[in-house]
């Protein structure tokens, strides 16, 4: 509470100069989307498995948040798990409507889940505006090679014809998934952090402290005309 | 009509007998009792009438026999319904009735003229305004108590807030109220138009803070959050549901659509509830409880917030039956059983209005928009849900949906279903009996309207038949006036006089 008197004041700016650690926070929305199966929820446990003021206990991880500390920002990332279920299908735009990132998962060993992502990146290009959203194909449960059948190659072809970026991962060991949500970060930030009111700002408090509404205005009526 | 019909052999009858009753100069018939065919449907029909209004009047007479013995056994208690009466009880939950609700926003459009000029309150602060007059929102006398007490209280509360920013705390309070006014005058606007203007407000109002007053973005969300409180309170009887929409209609279908799919079950939403163990249905009823609450509230974020605390009591049913945290796969689908189980009221109108008036980044990102986004699609859902989507054939869907057939009652899922239809049970039974009483009772009516039919036939035959006896005897035994052929027996005359005693005497003892 007492770390974060200061911030309150001035605006990200302003902060910048005056802190010593100039960091804002921007908000980012990242949807996971895939055949019911792929590993969606096991892959965004593992992006969330290091934050320690996770959310309540009791929630399940279909929502999520993790923060990724890029060298002059930090995101804040909200993990919207989807139902990958065929019947949800036609529902399913509402999910990622507004979202900075779109992570499209597959299960290598799974050929039938390779052919439904298709048909998921066919209806995201419907809504995709560029720029505004970051699309990557992700390969899951590389560890089960033996039974792989979908190949690298394909994998990586499919997203050099389609514009996406591709990573394989295993949401098991656990392999790649920190690099994958890193390079997610830096290509949010990059794409759509650049633009105008792309991310928005996450405030840590979003609720009233009665005790301290006193100073809520304190400075700004000072600087104020 | 001087000509002489014939005569029936025997039968004498005066040609005064065949004319019609009335005099009209026409010839009548028994059938008719004697009239001719024109008088006897004047006739018929001057007495139907007479029917038709006598039962009016005796129906009448009934009814103010009601309701003086109704007026006698409440007479204390009936008050000119025109006050608003404190000692009414309110409805608690009005969410409860949305029909009622419906009905009531009716009488708000036509009671909307009545003026109450009232005093909310006195703030205690002299920057805030002495009195607040009526915002282009006039309750309807039923829910005014409690409605009034709602804003008054939000009121205070706002104004207790702004009350510490000091100058921008006025400025925002005056902006606030302008915007009010400016909004009640704007009554014809469409939904999208009003949501429009709101949406605008907080963005200038947040942008205003920002760059005028210097205002960190933190401490502007705190403010727009009263803001919106504010406002939409006081602005939710006008644009929650409004007439220019279709919204009414929708949660009309809507409702109607989760009332016929009644009979969707557990396993074919595949939910992962086993609700044997009861901390999961007390979750399952703590989650419709939430979603039925939504429509109590006001502020758009209240909603909302009703949402998160239902999908937070689904995760918890799904944790404890999975013994893992839930994913998205499940979530869904319960939410879609909670949605079926619960009908939440006016669920259209109510996701409507939170998409019309609630800060749009609070629907798009953040956990209360990711739980408020599964409602959606659940609602989606429940209007395109098929046949296929529950994992059933075509036919069974069919079959279910018209009632014809039940999936609790295939035996089949026995062990499954147990704990789900026992509640309902005894309402279907007493639904059941219910009907079966309905149907006895047309029964017995329908008998009774035949008996009274034929009776009415056998009455109107009656004189006919009458009528045809004494033809008949007339016709048998023809009046026939007879010669005087016996010699009338003469009284005085005293022939057996002789035989008889001498009359007795009477004798002095």
């Amino acid at each position: 509470m007492g770390e974060k008197l200061p911030q309150v004041q001035g605006d990200p700016q302003l902060r910048r100069d005056t802190l010593s650690r100039p960091v804002r926070t921007l908000r980012a929305k990242m949807v996971l989307l895939g055949s019911s199966g792929v590993g969606k929820s096991s892959l965004a446990l593992r992006f969330c498995k290091d934050e320690f003021r996770n959310t309540s206990p009791t929630v399940g991880c279909a929502y999520l948040t993790q923060v990724m500390h890029l060298s002059d920002v930090t995101l804040r990332f909200e993990i919207w798990d989807t139902a990958g279920e065929e019947k949800y299908h036609s529902v399913t735009p509402l999910y990622y409507r507004g979202a900075h990132a779109a992570l499209l998962v597959y299960d290598v060993s799974k050929r039938d889940t390779f052919i439904r992502a298709q048909v998921w990146l066919r209806e995201l290009e419907k809504q995709y505006v560029a720029g505004s959203t970051v699309l990557w194909l992700v390969g899951n449960k590389g560890d089960l090679a033996q039974h792989r059948q979908v190949s690298v190659q394909e994998g990586q072809s499919l997203a050099n014809d389609r514009g996406l970026l591709f990573t394989e991962t295993s949401a098991l060991s656990g392999d790649q998934v920190d690099k994958l949500l890193l390079a997610v970060a830096h290509r949010v930030y990059e794409c759509v952090g650049a633009q105008q009111g792309g991310l928005s700002e996450w405030q840590e408090t979003p609720h009233v402290d009665l005790r301290r509404r006193n100073h809520l205005f304190a400075s700004c009526c000072k600087v104020g005309p | 009509m001087s000509q002489r019909t014939e005569r029936r052999g025997g039968i004498h009858v005066d040609q005064s007998d065949l004319l019609c009753k009335k005099g009209c100069g026409y010839y009548g018939n028994a059938a008719w009792q004697g009239l001719c065919s024109k008088c006897w449907r004047e006739e018929y029909q001057r007495v139907r009438q007479k029917q038709i209004q006598d039962d009016w009047a005796l129906a009448e007479k009934l009814q103010r026999e009601e309701e003086a013995a109704y007026a006698s056994s409440h007479g204390p208690q009936t008050q000119p319904p025109s006050q608003s009466t404190p000692p009414h009880p309110q409805p608690g939950h009005a969410s409860l009735g949305p029909f009622s609700k419906f009905e009531e926003k009716k009488t708000n459009e036509k009671t909307r003229k009545v003026t109450t000029v009232k005093k909310f309150f006195s703030p205690s602060s002299r920057s805030a305004p002495k009195k607040e007059t009526q915002e282009g929102k006039t309750p309807s006398p039923s829910v005014s108590r409690r409605a009034s007490f709602d804003t008054d209280q939000v009121s205070k509360d706002f104004v207790d807030f702004l009350k510490n920013l000091q100058k921008p705390g006025r400025e925002i309070h005056k902006q606030c109220r302008a915007f009010i006014g400016n909004m009640s005058s704007k009554k014809d606007l469409s939904a999208d138009e009003l949501s429009e203007c709101v949406q605008d407000f907080y963005q200038n109002l947040a942008d205003r803070l920002m760059g005028h007053f210097k205002c960190s973005s933190e401490s502007v969300e705190q403010v727009m959050d009263q803001v919106e409180k504010y406002i939409m309170t006081r602005l939710y009887k006008s644009v929650f549901c409004p007439e220019t929409t279709d919204d009414e209609k929708k949660d009309l279908a809507t409702q109607n659509r989760i009332r016929a799919l009644h009979w969707v079950t557990i396993e074919m939403l595949c939910v992962s509830f086993d609700e044997e163990i009861p901390e999961v249905s007390e979750n399952v009823v703590k989650a419709i409880t939430d979603v039925i609450e939504m429509d109590s509230k006001r502020v758009p974020r209240d909603k909302l917030s009703c949402i998160t605390r239902c999908s937070k009591h689904i995760f918890s049913a799904i944790r404890i039956t999975k013994k893992e945290p839930a994913s998205a796969d499940d979530f869904l689908p319960a939410l879609i059983y909670i949605v079926l189980k619960a009908n939440p009221p006016r669920l259209q109108s109510n996701i409507q209005y939170i998409t019309r008036f609630c800060n749009p980044s609070r629907l798009m990102t953040g956990e209360d928009g990711y739980y408020f986004t599964n409602l959606c699609c659940a609602a989606a859902f429940i209007e395109k849900l098929d046949a296929q989507s529950l994992n059933l054939s075509p036919e069974e869907f069919e079959r279910y949906m018209s009632g014809q057939a039940s999936p609790r009652c295939s035996g089949s899922e026995e062990d499954w279903s147990s704990p789900a239809p026992a509640p309902t049970n005894p309402v279907l039974a007493q639904l059941n009996q219910n009907l079966e009483v309905l149907s006895g009772l047309s029964g017995r009516q329908e008998a009774l309207m035949e008996a009274a039919h034929s009776l009415q036939a056998d009455l109107l035959s009656w004189p006919e038949s009458v009528q045809h006896e004494v033809h008949d005897i007339l016709k048998k035994y023809p009046l026939e006036v007879l010669p005087r052929s016996a010699p009338a027996i003469d009284d005085n005359n005293d022939v057996d006089n002789d035989n008889l005693p001498p009359p007795l005497t009477p004798q002095v003892v």
